[in-house]
């Protein structure tokens, strides 16, 4: 399934994501409305991309009293604002804090990925936030990894 | 009801030190109109409330940050920011221009700009969380580093955006800057030692708050043809820039042979592939990622920022941004090719908080000084300033940042200032126009760039039009079709540069008033008209995208602006900071070159026997004058041109002092 994927190692800290995220939905620039977030590092040059993982046993969606948070037909787990009570259970027990609160509206929000087309992805050049398959990303991974092992011992065995 | 001002926070927010006291108030729209914000906004407040008696370390001097109408939204770079005041380092318009994400917080947090006037009794800084302001004690801050003032403020104000100032400005160097998060400077003219006089140690800043734009639909539609007008520009399209940084320019500039080496002596470095781009992607680089990924302004595609680590020997542990700049400053410039050595320079003159291209220029200067024997290691207290002593170049940051001896008390003045203490014969040997020396281009190799410094209005400086056109290798046929002259695509002639750089300052002059980056239209070409004519002359297939800064300025605020009059307003603010320096006496004789390039021929590399022709650039001075409506004999701006970009107000207070022809 597909999910958006976050890479900090090609992450530039530009936030055009998170000003992409909260114009598609909220058709504002604040990046405190954005799903995505980018922590930045400043001083160590390091920039991460934080958002819903849309975790396979998502705990927002088992704390919610009212079911106001489900998987829809994208595996996105969202949240339906018109049955949400408010309790902020969500926001305490997300572990990535991907669900956000909007102080105008005191309306809770969180990533739905834009019904499968998500907005931040378009306009990451690096590819540091991807929509991609996660298995596949980890496969990919994977691969590299081993490639670098496997020419460790290419120049191993020629030495010998 | 009054009209709404969309793209802008929509408050300006006022400081008095002296008093302490804070005020908000709405942004003045007119002015926002006419001068967009930034530098335009910040240009004009300054000929407004500094006069030409004002000292530049004196309480009645002000220090003004500004953003502009596209700074925190999405588009083609939204993260620059203004900083402008009376410069300590030349004694005219100072101005200095950094890529932040300090920027869009500010609007965020519901601000524009910020005036600061007066003088506070202690150290102080400024804490901004959206509507509450308040001046905050900084005694336990006073004389600290840029970086652990920073470390100190986002942990005390929760990661808040931090601008800083660091000790150099504190000791009085004239070429303090104020730096943003750690790595992004505004580091020309003295404006951290302005910060420094007011006891201003620090700004943070915290916004939560919103930016709408006038038409969303059409904003995104604005965004989005610049955003492709950038992925299908050449020069982009190779990657080099984004994945080398500036850091590029080092073997660039060496190969057109415009890389200053030696203070100017020379414009080929023997030395530049030690100090180049590939060589810190190589060995410092901490992102390695098949696509360095480098660091980036806010909204910007280009991450030209590289971040790196020296991660063994002596200067192990260095880390952070390096521009081209400060690399041939340290580098090329002092005759060093120890790369070590200039970045851990760099690095230390950030955290002093000092300009690295006037700092470098500085050690520089001494050592031509000394091989020149002008001056001796006596002088110089003992130390060996030979060119290429790369240790005897960081013991003399430390000298000048803390102000030790003979260099600490010269080298804080800047390289014009110190020569002119020294000797009238010493003054041969400063790279200074209007008193602020040149960074990084030989002027003899390159005309264009050369004519762009004499005519700056900061003094000696590339940015204020940033001419790249030159350097890029496009067809002869656009040179004529843009400024009349095939010669305008070739660095060595003259022919349309006064035209080509009187455009570049335009745009560029829009590009810092409304927060965005000189890269997309000046290094990239993606400003409209360009990538038309280059479409056209190569016969491309396809549609074609540019950024249209008037229709992005547009949809954003809703205002209705054409391509005409935006040059307008680029020139309305060119000519306000004229007006500024008229005031303090700049003249037609100032927008000259050193004397050195008129006379002393490059004697080796690439661009071997060059020389600027003094004959040619007065007669470039004329067109260019004529192009600006500024009187040919004076350099006075005449009393038409005010008129015309709607000036009366600043035609008013020249008049007074009989300073319009």
């Amino acid at each position: 399934m597909k999910k958006l994927v976050f890479d900090p190692d090609l992450c530039t800290g530009c936030r055009a994501c998170e000003l992409a995220c909260s114009f598609i939905n909220e058709g504002v620039f604040s990046p405190s409305k954005s799903r995505i977030r980018v922590v930045k590092f400043d001083r160590e040059g390091i920039d991460v991309p934080v958002g819903c993982e849309h975790c396979e046993n998502a705990p927002c969606m088992a704390v919610c009293p009212v079911k106001a948070i489900y998987r829809d037909e994208t595996y996105a787990v969202v949240l339906d604002p018109d049955v949400c009570i408010g309790c902020k259970r969500c926001m305490i027990v997300c572990p990535f804090g991907a669900i956000g609160f909007d102080e105008g509206k005191r309306m809770f929000f969180k990533c739905d990925l834009c019904r499968g087309d998500p907005e931040c992805v378009k306009w990451c050049f690096t590819k540091a936030v991807s929509y991609s398959d996660s298995l596949e990303v980890s496969n990919a991974k994977r691969i590299k990894a081993a490639k670098k092992e496997a020419t460790a011992q290419i120049l191993a065995r020629e030495l010998r | 009801m009054m009209e709404k001002l969309y793209a802008y926070a929509g408050k300006t927010l006022k400081v008095d030190l002296t008093r302490e006291k804070i005020v908000k108030e709405p942004l003045d729209k007119t002015l926002a109109r006419r001068f967009l914000g930034g530098r335009g906004l910040n240009g004009k407040l300054l000929f407004d409330l500094v006069g030409p008696k004002v000292e530049p370390l004196s309480p009645d001097n002000v220090f003004l940050m500004a953003t502009g109408p596209i700074n925190g939204l999405l588009g083609l770079t939204t993260g620059r920011i203004d900083v402008t005041s009376l410069s300590p380092l030349t004694g005219i318009f100072g101005n200095s221009n950094a890529g932040t994400n300090f920027a869009p917080e500010l609007k965020y947090a519901g601000y524009d700009n910020i005036v600061v006037f007066g003088r506070a009794k202690k150290p102080v800084y400024l804490l901004i969380e959206d509507d509450h302001v308040e001046l905050r004690d900084a005694s336990d801050l006073a004389g600290t580093g840029v970086f652990e003032t920073t470390d100190v403020l986002k942990e005390r104000h929760n990661d808040a955006k931090v601008a800083a100032i660091g000790r150099a400005a504190e000791n009085g160097v004239l070429y303090g800057c104020v730096i943003f998060d750690y790595w992004d400077a505004a580091g020309r003219s003295g404006m951290g030692t302005v910060m420094a006089s007011k006891n201003l140690k620090a700004i943070c800043v915290n916004g939560t708050g919103t930016i709408e734009v006038a038409d969303p639909d059409r904003y995104y539609e604005v965004a989005r043809d610049g955003w492709l007008a950038l992925m299908n520009d050449f020069g982009f399209k190779t990657q080099e820039h984004p994945v080398l940084g500036t850091a590029v320019c080092v073997g660039w500039g060496n190969a057109q042979g415009w890389l200053p080496t030696r203070n100017f002596r020379e414009s080929y470095f023997e030395g530049a592939d030690a100090i180049s781009g590939e060589e810190f992607r190589d060995r410092f680089s901490v992102k390695a990622s098949p696509i360095p990924a480098g660091r980036a302004c806010m909204s910007c595609p280009n991450r030209c920022k590289r971040f790196g680590i020296i991660r063994t020997g002596k200067y192990a542990g260095t880390r952070g941004n390096i521009e081209f700049e400060a690399i041939a400053a340290f580098g090329s410039k002092c005759g060093v090719s120890d790369f070590d050595a200039v970045f851990h320079a760099n690095m230390i003159a950030n955290d002093y908080g000092m300009d690295a291209v006037s700092c470098g220029n500085m050690i520089a200067t001494f050592m031509e000084l000394r091989e020149e024997g002008i001056i001796d290691d006596k002088f110089l207290d003992g130390l060996d300033l030979r060119f290429g002593n790369a240790d005897a170049m960081v013991e003399a940051i430390h000298r000048i940042a803390n102000r030790e001896g003979k260099i600490g008390e010269l080298g804080a003045l800047g390289s014009y200032l110190a020569t002119k203490a020294i000797s009238e014969k010493a003054t041969y040997y400063t790279s200074n126009i209007k008193g602020m020396d040149s960074i990084a281009c030989d002027p003899r190799a390159a005309k264009g760039f050369g004519f762009a410094f004499a005519v700056a209005s900061r003094g000696s400086d590339h940015l204020r039009a940033h001419p790249v056109f030159e350097m890029i290798k496009l067809p002869p046929e656009i040179g004529k079709e843009l400024f009349a002259s095939p010669e305008a695509v070739d660095l060595r002639k003259y022919g349309g540069k006064p035209e080509m750089v009187a455009w570049h300052e335009e745009i560029a002059a829009i590009t810092d008033s409304i927060g965005s980056c000189r890269f997309m239209h000046a290094s990239y070409y993606t400003q409209y008209p360009v990538p038309e004519l280059i479409h056209k002359h190569f016969k491309l297939k396809g549609e074609v995208h540019s950024v249209k800064y008037h229709e992005w300025i547009s949809a954003a605020t809703g205002w209705n602006i054409s391509y005409d009059e935006l040059l307008r307003i680029g020139k309305r603010i060119i000519t306000v900071e004229r007006a500024f320096n008229v005031r303090r006496g700049i003249r037609r004789k100032d927008d000259t070159l050193p004397e050195r390039f008129f006379k002393d021929k490059i004697p080796k590399g690439p661009a071997k026997g060059e020389v600027y022709s003094k004959k040619i650039f007065n007669k470039m001075i004329d067109r260019y004058y004529e192009l600006r409506g500024w009187d040919i004999e004076t350099g006075l701006i005449k009393k038409e041109t005010l008129e015309a970009l709607e000036l009366q107000d600043v035609l008013q207070v020249l008049s007074k002092e009989k300073l319009v022809v």
